[in-house]
C-alpha cells in the first residue's frame, strides 16, 4: 500500500499555547522603549517653547487691545483687531509689494541659480569647490553688516555713483527715492540669496544619477532635449522648494535690509507686509493688531505652503 | 547591422590603466561577451564603444568609418544599464518611445512602434505605468524595448541581467540569446557571470587588469584557456592548477609534483618549471584496490571535504607527499563520487586532459614534437581571430 509522506511536524491547538517564549518584564520593556523619545524630547521643548507657545499667545493677543506696557491694562475686544487688519491704511500697498517682491525674486532664487548650477557642473575637482565657495560667500556675511556695505556703495557719494559718473549720468540717490528704492532692496536680497539656490539646485542634480543623461545621449537626445526631457522634470521637486523657500521667506530675507537701510521708506515704497506688521507692534504699539495681522499672514501663507507642497508631492519623483 | 573594430584602445584614469593595448574585432552578427572580474576595465570598454568615456588611445570603427572622437547621439547604438536607466518620469509607453522622441518622428510612428515593441516583450498591459511601479523583470524588459525600439546598428549591454532573481536571470537569458538570433545584430554584452558568457556568446573576450587573456568561442577558452587566468576563471569550481616540473623519463615526457605522476607522451625535454591545470571533470577517481591502468596519469592525496551539488559531487583532495604543503585539487563527477573525508585516494587522468602554462608568463604551453622542450603558445592572434 501506499503511505503519504508526512508534512513536518506544526505545534498545534493546545502545543502552540504551551510554547511561550521568555519576556522580559513590563517596566524593563518600557525603559527599553524610552530612549527614541529622549532623543527627541530637547527637540521637542525647543519646538514647543519657541514655535507653537509664542502661536498660541499671538491668537490670544489678537483678541485684546493692549499696548505692551505691563502697567496698562489688556481689553478685550472680540475681533475687532481683524476688522482692522482688513481696513488698515497701509495693508493694501504692502500686500502688493510683498508680491513684487516675490515675484522679482524667483528669478534670481530659481531661474539664474539653474542656469549657472547646469553651467558649472562639468567644472571638476578643485574649481567647482572655488567657485561654489565665491558663490555661497554672501549669504555667510551677516545681513545688517551687507546693508552697511551696500549703504557706503548706493550712498551718493559712493561707488554706485561713482561709475555712473564715468558715464556722464548724475548720481541718484538709490535708497531714499521712490522709484529706486525697493528695486535696491530687492537687489540686495538676489545677491545675497543666489548662491544659496545655486547649492541646492547644485545638490538637487547630483542627485539625479548620470545614468540618465547617458541613457538619454544614447537614445539620441541631443543636450538641449536632454536638459528638458531628462534633467529639469527630474529636478522639478528641488525648483519646486526653492520657489515655496521664495514665497515663504523673501519677506524674511528682506526685512532686516528694509530696517536698516529704508525703514520701508520712502513714502511707504519699500515697505512689505512683515514689515507693516513689526511697524504696527514695536512703533504704534498696538499689539492687538499685530498679532491679529500676524496670523492673517500665517494663515495665508500656511494656505500657499500647503498648495505648493501637494505640488511636489505631485511632481516629484523617486529615484528607484 | 555593423562590425565593430577596437584597435589598441586604451583608457588611464589617473594613475591606473582602466584598459591598456585592448584590440578587437567584432563581426557583424556576432554576441561578443567581455568577461572578467569586476574592475578588469570591462564596462569602460563597452562605454568608450558607445561614447560615453573618451579613449586615451587607439580607435574604434564601425564598418570602416572612425567613430572615436563622434558623440554618443550620432553612434547609432542602443545600451542597456545595468542600472536600466529607466526615465522615472516618464510611463513605460514614453521610456520606450525616447529614442524615437528624440530623433522627432511623427507620433503616429512612434506609438505603433511601441505597441509593436512592447507586443514583442509582453509589456502590453504596462504601458501606462511609472517605472517603478515595474518589478525588477518588467523594467528589464522595458530597457530592452527602448534599445529594440528603433534599429540600431550594435547592441551594447552593461549587465543586464545582474538585478534579477536567479530563475529569472535564466529565463531572460534564453530569452537574448533567441532576440539576438532573431534580429541577427551585433551584440557586446558585459558580464562578470561565466555562465551567462558560456551559454550566451558566440565568442568571449577575456580581460584582466584591463588586458585581453584570450579571445575565442566559448568551447575554444574553456578546452584552451590560453593563460592561467583564463583557467582559474571559468569552470565551477575551476580547474586545478598545480606547480609542476615537465622532464623526458625513460624515452617519455613527464610531469612531476608532490603526489603527482602523469606520463605525457613519447618524447624528451629539459627539466622545465610549469604549472599544470587539469579541470575537475577530467579527474576520477580510482576505486580502491582496483588495478592500476597502465601509462595514465595519477594524483594521490587525501580527501578533506565533499560538496553535494545535487546532480553531482564535488570532491576536495589535499594533493602532496608527506608533510609537503599540500596543493587543494577539486575532483567533480556524478553523485556518490564514493569519497569520505581522510580518505587516502587516487585520481587518474587522461593525458590529453592535461594544461601546461609557462610558470613565468602564465601563457599556455603547446608540445611541437620536434622541439626538445615546450614552447609558449604563440600569443592569441587578435588580428585573425575575428575574421
Amino acid at each position: 500500500m501506499f503511505v503519504e509522506l508526512a508534512v513536518p511536524a506544526t505545534l498545534a491547538g493546545e502545543g502552540r499555547a504551551a510554547v511561550q517564549a521568555a519576556r522580559p518584564a513590563l517596566a524593563r520593556r518600557l525603559l527599553a522603549a524610552t530612549p527614541p523619545y529622549l532623543y527627541l524630547l530637547p527637540a521637542l521643548a525647543c519646538l514647543v517653547l519657541w514655535t507653537y507657545k509664542p502661536l498660541v499667545e499671538a491668537v490670544q493677543l489678537s483678541f485684546y487691545d493692549w499696548n505692551l506696557l505691563p502697567t496698562s491694562p489688556m481689553t478685550y475686544v472680540g475681533l475687532d483687531k481683524y476688522r482692522q487688519v482688513f481696513t488698515q491704511a497701509g495693508l493694501r500697498h504692502a500686500a502688493v509689494n510683498t508680491v513684487i517682491y516675490i515675484v522679482c525674486l524667483l528669478p534670481f532664487s530659481v531661474v539664474l541659480p539653474t542656469a549657472v548650477a547646469l553651467v558649472t557642473r562639468r567644472l571638476g575637482g578643485r574649481s567647482r569647490d572655488v567657485y561654489r565657495a565665491l558663490v555661497f560667500t554672501p549669504i555667510l556675511v551677516a545681513p545688517v553688516a551687507a546693508a552697511a556695505v551696500w549703504r557706503w556703495l548706493l550712498d551718493p557719494t559712493g561707488l554706485s555713483n561713482q561709475a555712473l559718473g564715468w558715464f556722464g549720468l548724475a548720481p541718484h540717490n538709490w535708497l531714499r527715492e521712490e522709484s529706486t528704492a525697493l528695486p535696491a532692496i530687492l537687489a540686495i536680497t538676489a545677491w545675497s540669496m543666489c548662491g544659496f539656490a545655486v547649492l541646492v539646485v547644485s545638490a538637487g542634480l547630483t542627485g539625479i544619477s548620470a545614468d540618465y543623461g547617458e541613457a538619454a545621449a544614447i537614445d539620441g537626445a541631443t543636450g538641449w532635449q536632454i536638459l528638458r526631457w531628462v534633467t529639469l522634470p527630474l529636478l522639478r521637486s528641488t525648483l519646486l522648494f526653492l520657489v515655496l523657500m521664495t514665497v515663504l521667506l523673501s519677506g524674511q530675507w528682506t526685512f532686516p535690509l528694509l530696517d536698516s537701510l529704508t525703514q520701508g521708506g520712502p513714502a511707504e515704497s519699500s515697505t512689505n507686509v512683515y514689515y507693516l506688521l513689526w511697524e504696527l507692534g514695536f512703533r504704534n504699539f498696538d499689539s492687538g493688531l499685530a498679532s491679529a495681522a500676524g496670523i492673517v499672514f500665517f494663515v495665508v501663507f500656511g494656505l500657499i505652503a500647503a498648495g505648493l507642497v501637494a505640488l511636489a508631492d505631485r511632481f516629484s519623483f523617486h529615484d528607484n | 547591422m555593423a562590425r565593430i573594430r577596437i584597435e589598441g584602445l586604451g583608457k588611464v584614469f589617473g594613475a591606473t590603466r582602466a584598459v591598456d593595448d585592448v584590440s578587437l574585432d567584432v563581426a557583424d552578427g556576432d554576441f561578443l561577451v567581455l568577461l572578467g572580474p569586476s574592475g578588469c576595465g570591462k564596462t569602460t570598454l563597452l562605454r568608450m564603444i558607445a561614447g560615453l568615456i573618451q579613449p586615451s588611445t587607439g580607435r574604434i570603427l564601425v564598418e570602416d568609418r572612425d567613430i572615436t572622437y563622434l558623440p554618443p547621439r550620432e553612434r547609432d547604438v542602443a545600451m542597456v544599464f545595468q542600472s536600466y536607466a529607466l526615465y522615472p518620469h516618464l510611463s513605460v509607453e514614453r521610456n520606450i518611445g525616447f529614442p524615437l522622441r528624440a530623433a522627432r518622428r511623427p507620433k503616429a510612428e512612434i506609438a505603433t512602434r511601441v505597441r509593436e515593441v512592447a507586443g514583442q516583450l509582453e509589456l502590453d498591459g504596462l504601458l501606462g505605468r511609472r517605472p517603478r511601479e515595474l518589478s525588477g523583470g518588467q523594467r528589464q524588459r522595458v530597457a530592452l524595448g527602448r534599445a529594440l525600439v528603433r534599429d540600431p546598428r550594435a547592441f551594447l549591454m552593461d549587465e543586464p541581467l545582474s538585478n534579477l532573481d536567479a530563475k529569472l536571470r535564466t529565463a531572460t537569458r534564453t530569452e537574448l540569446t533567441a532576440l539576438h538570433r532573431r534580429l541577427g545584430s551585433t551584440f557586446v554584452y558585459v558580464t562578470h557571470d561565466q555562465v551567462e558568457a558560456m551559454t550566451m556568446a558566440t565568442r568571449i573576450a577575456l580581460l584582466d587588469g584591463g588586458r585581453l587573456e584570450q579571445v575565442g568561442t566559448p568551447t575554444e577558452v574553456y578546452d584552451q584557456p590560453a593563460s592561467v587566468f583564463v583557467a582559474g576563471f571559468l569552470g565551477a569550481p575551476p580547474m586545478n592548477l598545480l606547480p609542476a616540473t615537465v622532464a623526458g623519463r625513460d624515452g617519455q615526457v613527464v610531469l612531476t609534483a608532490g603526489g603527482v605522476d602523469i606520463s605525457l607522451w613519447p618524447g624528451g625535454a629539459d627539466s622545465t618549471e610549469v604549472t599544470l591545470g587539469i579541470r575537475p571533470e577530467h579527474l576520477r577517481v580510482l576505486p580502491a584496490g582496483a588495478p592500476a591502468p597502465a601509462a595514465r596519469g595519477r594524483l594521490t592525496g587525501t580527501v578533506t571535504g565533499i560538496e553535494n551539488l545535487g546532480s553531482e559531487e564535488v570532491g576536495w583532495l589535499g594533493v602532496g607527499t608527506g608533510d609537503a604543503a599540500s596543493a587543494a585539487v577539486a575532483v567533480r563527477g556524478p553523485r556518490p563520487l564514493g569519497l569520505a573525508i581522510g580518505d587516502r585516494v587516487t585520481l587518474i587522468v587522461a593525458p590529453e586532459h592535461v594544461h601546461l602554462f609557462s610558470r613565468d608568463s602564465g601563457r599556455r604551453l603547446t608540445w611541437q614534437p620536434d622541439a626538445k622542450v615546450p614552447r609558449p603558445s604563440r600569443p592569441v592572434d587578435l588580428t585573425t581571430t575575428g575574421a
